[in-house]
């Protein structure tokens, strides 16, 4: 169960997508989800009605309403400190993805499967979904520190569900810290990183004429993510180390105006080959962003043995860092630039680094281990059902 | 000593209902050891819940109270669509409807709970029956400090989508009965959630005349009593059945059955069936004492209070097999038998008007089980199962 699914852009999407190709070969999988591509407007965008996706039965449900126009409003009174009951749930049903019909599926059909996914937790088909069928239900939240999680409206999600698959230790101690639900079983399981073996620095630097030493920015460009102050920060740095001849590489959609500068690079959308020799040639991966569950690009820096910069502002990527030896975090613009000026002046740093987080990602986020935790919390469920 | 805040639809001494007054008896023990607060309705009448008692604060001993208002009367047009509901083709959105027409709809109740979650006032929230809006609505909004006492019955509402997670999400869960553990188990799969079983607890009867209602009644010979509803849905037709199948066989001519309660069924006229209407508490204990046998014959008797009341007064009870609280009781106590068929009651009754000890049995069990320092000890163990310190 997720609220969108097939080729939508998105963390959870994608991440649920991936983890039922691991599945299929173990269980017979079907997915429940909205007509919709985009998680704004819901609009019912793919057919209504039963399909398949990557060989694997999708139910498409149509979503009834479109987003709420009073929805930021809503939000707002919501996350009000002294917001009511009546705000919270006024908040929920205007987010949406309004889907009385996949509801009404889920009660019907609920006993017929022997264990239900719900992924993520912010959403109504979760929210109104998993209190549906609690005895079989997996929740993975990839919940991060935001307001909505403080309402009580998403507690009996978080204290019904039979299992709960955290992306990382942070967002376990994040939900235990906020809903006083360690009793339920779970584990750290987030996702598998395949990175392919061919992938080519030199033919990226040679392609894009790059010589100097080169820092990477892969993600949506827009200031949720944190890359207006990555800009700020490169800008202060690079001004003072011109001799260097260093790139900052931009790989993503823009939503945001970039600076039109020579020391910005930015590719937009590239092929996965390209995106992995970018990582290839890359001396540092940069992760602006302070709200983070689980960083895809950080796991596949590290996957590439390349080491990673984060804002210490993001409990996820400063905690990870932490423990896996892996990255190196900044609190400001003198930190960033310490950072960088470190990287630059002892290459060995950065491999010594890289090399802690391709062995830190083997530990926890490649697929065989992902897909066996996931067997043992199913297994946890079926021992409760019977 | 811990805060605790006890939620039930109707509370006070008026209310009338056997899980009420259970609330209302476990509210009074834990205040001899807690800070106490109840938050429930101003309703007095469970089918209208029109207003009854004034809003706001008042106390019950040592106990706080706190009423709000029932937004609207329950629906004229609940029962059909009940009957829809339960019994019929419906949808998910039926059910949820279900359960706001059935009430007390009470949103300031929930607001309540939502300022105490904030709060963290309480230590603890016990909320009192499973069914109504309060319960079904209100411990989502605090399970981290839930607490449920269900009084759960083998009935179709326990399926409905209202309660399916409702009895995964407290800290400790404490049944009345082991029957209605295993029921609960059985259909919502809950087991993981600790959980307890708070029995009852009686006052010691007060003083009775067993001759002086037997002459009064002039009740001479085996008296077998039955006590409650006189209706089809407790059972009663088929108690007739029995009691002829009884009176046919031998030696019993001058065996009468007692029915006392209020009657909602067609009755027979014979001199061997005694229908007195309703009682009042002398004449109940009275009766009890008088009689040689109590027969409960109800199919969903889902507390057995009578059979508790009555081994209290030493008298043997007849039950059903397939009623499994009842059963249970009479099992775990060996205060009376329990009958499989028309021929089996009429075997089994006879048994117990030979005289046996199946009543001292009951209330010696009765008197271990249900007393008061017995159920405060199980009060406390089902708090502690709930993680308080």
């Amino acid at each position: 169960m997720v609220q969108r699914y097939g080729d939508v852009a998105g963390g959870a999407e994608q991440h649920a997508r991936e983890l039922v190709r691991r599945l299929v070969p173990h269980f017979d999988v079907t997915v429940a989800t909205t007509a919709a591509r985009d998680y704004w407007t819901w609009e019912n965008e793919f057919v209504p009605g039963e399909t398949r996706v990557d060989g694997v039965p999708v139910m498409r449900f149509a979503v009834a309403r479109p987003r709420g126009r009073d929805f930021k409003d809503r939000e707002r009174r919501a996350f009000d400190e002294t917001a009511s009951l009546v705000d919270e749930r006024a908040f929920i049903d205007s987010q949406g993805p309004v889907t009385p019909e996949l509801l009404e599926y889920l009660s019907d059909s609920a006993a017929t499967y022997a264990q239900i996914l719900f992924f993520t937790y912010i959403y109504y088909p979760t929210v109104y979904g998993l209190p549906l069928a609690p005895e079989r239900a997996v929740l993975v939240p990839t919940a991060h520190d935001e307001p909505a999680l403080r309402l009580a409206s998403y507690k009996p999600i978080f204290h019904a569900a039979r299992a709960i698959a955290f992306n990382t230790e942070e967002e376990r101690r994040l939900v235990h810290g906020r809903f006083g639900n360690a009793r339920v079983p779970n584990d750290i399981v987030g996702v598998g990183v395949d990175v392919p073996a061919d992938r080519s620095g030199p033919r990226f630097r040679a392609q894009h004429g790059i010589t100097g030493p080169l820092f990477l920015y892969v993600g949506r460009v827009v200031e949720s993510k944190g890359t207006d102050q990555l800009f700020s920060h490169w800008g202060g740095w690079v001004e003072t180390r011109r001799a260097l001849g260093a790139k900052l590489v931009v790989i993503g959609k823009a939503e945001m105006p970039i600076p039109q500068r020579d020391d910005v690079v930015h590719l937009g959308f590239v092929s996965e080959q390209e995106k992995y020799d970018a990582l290839d040639a890359a001396d540092a991966v940069i992760v602006p962003e302070r709200y983070s569950s689980l960083s895809m690009v950080t796991l596949e820096a590290w996957a590439c043995g390349k080491p990673v910069v984060c804002s210490a502002y993001c409990n996820v990527l400063r905690g990870m860092s932490r423990r896996s030896g892996g990255g190196l975090y900044y609190a400001d613009h003198g930190e960033f630039s310490e950072l960088l000026d470190l990287l630059v002046a002892d290459p060995s740093l950065g491999k010594r680094l890289g090399a802690a987080g391709a062995a830190f990602v083997a530990r926890t986020y490649t697929w065989p281990i992902v897909v066996e935790k996931y067997l043992d919390l199913f297994a946890e469920v079926r021992r409760r059902l019977h | 000593m811990s805060r605790l805040l006890l939620v039930v639809q109707r509370y006070g001494e008026e209310v009338v209902g056997g899980s009420e007054a259970h609330a209302r008896a476990a509210a009074q023990r834990l205040a001899e050891r807690h800070d106490v607060e109840v938050a429930t309705t101003d309703a007095l009448d469970y089918w209208t819940w029109a207003p009854h008692f004034p809003l706001g604060v008042a106390q019950d001993g040592a106990v706080t109270v706190r009423r709000f208002p029932v937004r609207a009367p329950r629906d004229p047009h609940f029962k059909e669509f009940e009957e829809r509901v339960l019994l019929g083709r419906h949808t998910l959105q039926d059910e949820l409807e279900w359960l706001t027409r059935q009430g007390p709809d009470c949103p300031q109740l929930l607001e309540f709970l939502h300022d105490v979650a904030r709060s963290g006032e309480y230590d603890r929230v016990i909320f009192y029956t499973y069914i109504y809006l309060p319960t079904a609505q209100g411990l989502p909004i605090v399970p981290e400090r839930a607490v449920l006492i269900p009084t759960a019955h083998r009935e179709r509402a326990l399926h409905l989508a209202p309660y399916r997670a409702l009895f995964h999400l407290p800290r400790a869960i404490g049944y009345l009965t082991p029957e209605e553990r295993d029921l609960v188990h059985e259909v919502l799969h809950n087991e993981s959630v600790p959980s307890t079983v708070l029995g009852f607890a009686l006052d010691a009867p007060p003083p009775s005349d067993a001759v002086a209602f037997r002459e009064r009644h002039a009740l001479h010979g085996p008296m077998v009593l039955y006590l409650g509803q006189v209706s089809e849905g407790k059972g009663i037709n088929e108690l007739l059945r029995c009691w002829d199948a009884y009176r046919a066989g031998d030696g019993v001519a001058d065996a009468t059955l007692v029915l006392a309660g209020t009657v909602r069924m067609e009755l027979p006229e014979r001199p061997d069936v005694r229908v007195l209407g309703p009682v009042s508490d002398e004449d109940k204990w009275a009766a009890l004492t008088a009689a040689d046998v109590l027969v409960q014959p109800s199919h969903l008797e889902s507390l057995g209070i009578s059979l508790l009341e009555a081994w209290q007064a030493e008298t043997p009870a007849l039950v059903p097999e397939w009623n499994a609280v009842t059963a249970g009781q009479v099992r775990r106590s060996g205060g009376g038998e329990t009958y499989g068929s028309d021929a089996d009651f009429t075997v089994k009754l006879a048994g117990l008007l030979l005289g046996t000890d199946h009543g001292a049995r009951g209330k010696r069990w009765v008197e271990r089980e249900c007393s008061w320092p017995a159920f405060d000890e199980r009060l406390e163990e089902l708090l502690e199962l709930a993680g308080v310190a």
